[in-house]
C-alpha cells in the first residue's frame, strides 16, 4: 500500500500536468474573442506570431483590413508609412502588415491558408522587393523563421491536385521545415507526387491542427503593442486634412530633418548605427555584382499568384526604388534594376495582373527613400497615391490566366523578349 | 523508416517511457528483465542510427566489433598475467584511431569517401579507453563480451554521455535496487526529467532560438567596431548569451540522458552542478561538464603527472602539475575538434587553472593580510564566470567568423 502511495505521490502531478496541457491543447478554443484594440495593434505589429497564425488575420479580413504584403520596408514607420496615414485620416481601409525582412513570396503563400474564406474577391497591396530575387531565392534559414506548420497543414489539408500545388509541396520538401516531422514529410512527398494523403495521415494533420489552432488562440496576442505608439505618434506629426500637396511639404520637412548627418539621403539613426565610420568604406563598389533578374524567386512569385487567382483578389503590386545616391555609392547596376523590374511587369501583365506600381524610375529623386532599400517619406506618399484611389474605388473584376511555363527554369533564367512590353 | 533523435521534442519521451515501460515495472518488482532490455536497447539504436542516418548505424556497428575485439583481447593477455607497457600502448593507440581519423577528416576537405564518425563516437572512445586503462591497472580483471556490449552501447547515454565508469555501470546493471531505493530513483528521474525540459525546452530555446541569432546578427554587424577588431557591446552580449545557452542546453540533455538511466535502475553520474556558481577555475572544472573533466583528471592528469614523477623527468612539483594542466587541456581542446579556437580555448583553460594555483599558494602564504568575507566571495564568483564566459567565447568558434 505504501508503495503505490509512492507512486501515486511521484507520477501524479505528471499525470495531472500532462491531461491538463493536453486538454487546454485540444479543447476547441477558436471563439476566443478579439477585441478592436487586439486588431489595431496586431495590425501594424509585424509580429511572427500573427504571421504564423489565423485567428487574428481571420477576424481582421472579416472586417476593413487590408494585407499589405511585403519585407523590410513595412517596419519603416514614419509618419507617412500606409499604417499611419490610413489610421490618422480614417481611410475606409485600414493596412494589416505582413512581413518583416527576410519574408518572400513562398512564405507569403503560406501565410495566407487559412484566411481564403475572408479574402474571398477582396483587395491586397503587395511590395515586391527586387532584392529577394537573388541566385539562389529564398533561404532556408529565412523562410524557416517565416514558416508555420499550422499554415501548411490548413494548406495541405485543402489543396487541390495541380501543377502549382505539386510545386509548392516540392517548394517546402527543399526547406528544412518540410523535413521537421515525418508525417507532414510523408504527406507532402505523396501530394509533389500528385497522390491523395492517407487517412490516417488526414487525421493525425486534423488532431495536430486542432493543437496548433489552440497555440494560435492563446499565444498569438502576445507582446501586439510592439509598434503601435509609433503609429500614434506618427499620426500626431500630420497636417489635420488629408490632401496630397501638404502631406508633400510635412513629407519633405520631416525627410529633411532626418536625414542631415549625411549626403546620402539615408536616415540620420540608420546611418549612425550601421554605416558611420569605417563601416561605410568596407561596402564600396560592394554590390557591383548584384544580379536580381535570374532567380527562382520568379516561381515563387508564380505560386503566390496562383493563390491570388484562387482567393479571386484585385492585387496592386509595388516595385519600389532604391536609393539611387546609395547605389552609385556601393555600385549596384540601374539598367539590371530596370530590366528586374520589366521581367516582373511581363510575368504579370501577361496573366492579367495589371494594377502594378514600378517606381524604380523614381530612384533618383530625393526623400523617395528612409535609408539604403527602404520606401520613406515621400516614397510612402507617392506610393499612397495609387494604394488610395485602388482601395477606396471600385474596380473592375480581374480576369487571370495562368500560365505554367511561369514555373520553369527556362523562366526563371530568362529575361522577356521584349522589354518594357505592355 | 523512422529516425529519432536522442531527446529532440516531446515525441521522444513519449516513445521511450513506453518502450521502458515493462523494465519500469519488472525494477519496481525487483527484476530486471535483461533480455526485454536488450531489445528495446537495439529498437531504440535502430531509430538513432538507422533510417536516413543508415551509414551510421554501419560505422557504429564496425567500430563498437573492433573495440569488442580489442577489448576482450587485451581482457585474455592480462589474464595470462603478461603486461608489456609496448601492447597497453598499442591497444590505447588501436583504441583512439577511429576518433582521431573522425577528428582529423575535417581537415581533408576533399576527401568524400565514407565517413567513419556517427553520433557520440568521442564518448564511446572514453568508454573503451577507461576499461583499457583499467585492465592494465587490474582494477578490471574479467570482462564479458555481453556486459561489455551493454556498457558500451548503454542507450539513453550513448550520443553525449554523461560518461559512465564499467564498474560502476555492471554494479547497478548486475543488482537490481531494492523498492525503496528504486521509488526513490524514478523520484529524482521524474524531477530530473522536468528540470531538464525547464533547461533545455524553455529556457535553452529561449537563448539559442529567440536571442542568440538575434545577438549573433548585431555582433556581427560590427566586424569594423573598436579599431576593426570587432570587438563591441554586442560581442559581449553575445558573449553571455551563448554561454548561458551552452549551458542550458547541455544541462538540459544530460538531465535527459541521467533520468532515463534513474528509470532504468542505472545511477548514471552527475555532470552539473552549478559550475556558473564557482570561486575559481579549478572548482569550476569540478562543476562542469563533470563526468568529462573526472575523465580527463583521471586518465589523462593523473597518469602524466605519474609517469613524469615514475621517470624523474621532473623534480619541482609544481612544475609537474603545470606541465600536466597544459598536457590536459591541450588534448581536450584537439578532443573538441583540430580548429585554432578549440586549441585555444584548451591552452586558455590551462593559463587560467595554473595563474589559479600561483594565486591559492600566493594566499595560503599570506592567509593572515587577505581579507575573506563575503564580498570577497561574491567577486571571485564574478571574475570566474567571467573568465569562463570569455573562454566560451573563444569555444564558439564566433570570433572565427568575426574576424575571419
Amino acid at each position: 500500500m505504501k508503495s503505490t502511495k509512492k507512486l501515486w505521490l511521484i507520477f501524479g502531478p505528471v499525470i495531472i500536468a500532462a491531461v491538463l496541457v493536453w486538454g487546454i491543447l485540444l479543447l476547441p478554443l477558436n471563439h476566443r474573442r478579439v477585441t478592436n484594440t487586439d486588431l489595431k495593434r496586431s495590425a501594424v505589429s509585424l509580429s511572427t506570431n500573427v504571421y504564423h497564425g489565423t485567428m487574428l488575420k481571420q477576424a481582421a479580413f472579416s472586417k476593413n483590413y487590408v494585407p499589405f504584403m511585403g519585407s523590410s520596408e513595412l517596419l519603416r514607420m514614419d509618419p507617412l508609412h500606409p499604417s499611419v496615414l490610413a489610421a490618422k485620416y480614417h481611410r475606409s481601409y485600414q493596412p494589416f502588415l505582413l512581413g518583416s525582412a527576410g519574408s518572400q513570396s513562398l512564405n507569403h503563400f503560406f501565410a495566407l491558408q487559412g484566411v481564403h474564406r475572408q479574402l474571398q474577391g477582396k483587395k491586397i497591396v503587395f511590395i515586391i522587393s527586387p532584392q529577394w530575387f537573388t541566385k539562389h531565392g529564398q533561404t532556408p534559414d529565412a523562410f524557416g523563421y517565416f514558416y508555420s506548420p499550422l499554415q501548411a497543414i490548413d494548406w495541405l489539408l485543402t489543396a487541390k491536385d495541380s501543377a502549382s500545388t505539386r510545386y509548392a509541396a516540392n517548394r517546402l520538401l527543399s526547406m528544412p521545415s518540410g523535413q521537421s516531422s515525418s508525417v507532414m514529410t510523408n504527406a507532402l512527398q505523396k501530394v509533389a507526387d500528385g497522390q491523395e494523403i492517407s487517412h490516417s495521415e488526414q487525421l493525425f494533420l486534423e488532431y495536430r491542427r486542432r493543437m496548433l489552432r489552440n497555440e494560435d488562440a492563446l499565444f498569438s496576442k502576445i507582446k501586439l503593442d510592439r509598434h503601435w505608439e509609433r503609429v500614434k505618434k506618427g499620426e500626431r506629426q500630420l497636417p489635420t486634412k488629408d490632401s496630397n500637396q501638404i502631406l508633400t511639404t510635412t513629407a519633405i520637412q520631416l525627410a529633411q530633418k532626418h536625414t542631415s548627418n549625411n549626403d546620402l539621403g539615408i536616415d540620420n539613426h540608420f546611418y549612425a548605427q550601421r554605416l558611420r565610420g569605417s563601416r561605410i568604406n568596407a561596402l564600396r563598389g560592394s554590390q557591383k555584382h548584384f544580379d536580381y533578374r535570374y532567380s527562382p524567386e520568379y516561381s515563387d512569385l508564380e505560386l503566390l499568384l496562383s493563390e491570388f487567382k484562387q482567393m479571386h483578389t484585385n492585387v496592386l503590386f509595388v516595385i519600389p526604388p532604391i536609393n539611387q545616391k546609395w547605389s552609385r555609392y556601393t555600385g549596384l547596376s540601374l539598367p539590371m534594376l530596370k530590366q528586374t523590374a520589366s521581367k516582373l511587369k511581363y510575368q504579370l501583365n501577361s496573366q492579367g495582373f495589371n494594377h502594378i506600381l514600378d517606381m524604380t524610375s523614381d530612384s533618383r529623386d530625393d526623400y523617395m527613400m528612409e535609408d539604403t532599400i527602404h520606401l520613406g517619406w515621400l516614397g510612402w506618399l507617392k506610393m499612397d497615391e495609387a494604394v488610395k484611389p485602388f482601395l477606396t474605388q471600385p474596380q473592375a473584376q480581374p480576369h487571370y490566366h495562368l500560365k505554367s511555363y511561369f514555373y520553369t527554369k527556362n523562366w526563371q533564367q530568362a529575361l522577356p523578349q521584349k522589354e518594357g512590353s505592355h | 523508416m523512422i529516425n529519432l533523435q536522442p531527446y529532440s521534442n516531446p515525441t521522444y519521451f513519449a516513445i521511450i517511457l513506453s518502450g521502458l515501460l515493462p523494465v519500469i515495472i519488472g525494477l519496481y518488482y525487483g527484476k530486471r528483465l535483461k533480455i526485454y532490455e536488450s531489445l528495446i536497447s537495439l529498437v531504440f539504436l535502430i531509430f538513432t542510427f538507422g533510417g536516413n542516418h543508415w551509414h551510421q548505424g554501419i560505422a557504429l556497428i564496425g567500430y563498437t566489433i573492433f573495440q569488442v575485439l580489442l577489448t576482450i583481447g587485451y581482457a585474455h593477455y592480462r589474464q595470462q598475467k603478461k603486461n608489456q607497457t609496448s601492447v597497453f600502448v598499442t591497444m590505447i593507440v588501436l583504441s583512439i584511431i577511429p576518433l582521431a581519423i573522425v577528428k582529423l577528416t575535417p581537415l581533408f576537405p576533399a576527401n568524400h569517401g565514407f565517413n567513419l564518425g556517427f553520433l557520440g563516437i568521442s564518448y564511446l572512445t572514453f568508454k573503451t579507453v577507461q576499461v583499457l586503462m583499467e585492465l592494465r591497472d587490474g582494477t578490471i580483471k574479467e570482462i564479458s563480451a555481453s556486459q561489455y556490449l551493454h556498457f558500451l552501447l548503454f542507450f539513453p547515454t550513448i550520443s553525449s554521455g554523461p560518461i559512465d565508469r564499467y564498474r560502476r555501470f555492471l554494479k547497478d546493471y548486475e543488482n537490481p535496487p531494492a523498492r525503496d531505493v528504486y521509488l526513490q530513483n524514478i523520484n529524482k528521474a521524474v524531477f530530473y526529467l522536468f528540470q531538464g525540459f525547464l533547461y533545455k525546452y524553455i529556457i535553452g530555446y529561449y537563448l539559442g532560438t529567440r536571442l542568440l541569432p538575434v545577438v549573433t546578427h548585431l555582433a556581427l554587424g560590427q566586424r569594423l567596431a573598436f579599431g576593426g577588431t570587432g570587438f563591441s557591446w554586442y560581442l559581449l552580449a553575445y558573449m553571455y548569451v551563448y554561454s548561458l545557452y551552452l549551458f542550458f542546453d547541455f544541462a538540459g540533455y544530460s538531465l535527459f540522458a541521467i533520468s532515463i538511466s534513474y528509470f532504468m535502475g542505472i545511477q548514471t553520474p552527475q555532470n552539473f552542478n552549478k559550475p556558473f556558481a564557482s570561486h575559481n577555475i579549478k572548482e569550476f572544472w569540478n562543476r562542469w561538464h563533470m563526468t568529462l573533466s573526472f575523465w580527463f583528471r583521471d586518465f589523462i592528469f593523473m597518469r602524466f603527472t605519474f609517469w613524469i614523477m615514475k621517470h624523474r623527468w621532473l623534480k619541482n612539483r609544481v612544475r609537474i602539475s603545470q606541465l600536466a594542466y597544459l598536457v590536459n587541456f591541450l588534448i581536450m581542446g584537439f578532443w573538441h575538434g583540430v580548429t585554432w579556437y578549440y586549441i585555444v580555448y584548451g591552452l586558455f583553460h590551462a593559463g587560467a587553472i595554473i595563474i589559479n594555483d600561483y594565486w591559492l599558494r600566493f594566499k595560503k602564504k599570506h592567509q593572515d593580510k587577505i581579507p575573506h568575507n563575503r564580498f570577497t566571495e561574491y567577486f571571485a564568483i564574478f571574475l570566474t564566470f567571467n573568465v569562463v564566459c570569455f573562454s566560451f567565447l573563444i569555444f564558439s568558434g564566433f570570433l572565427d567568423k568575426l574576424w575571419f
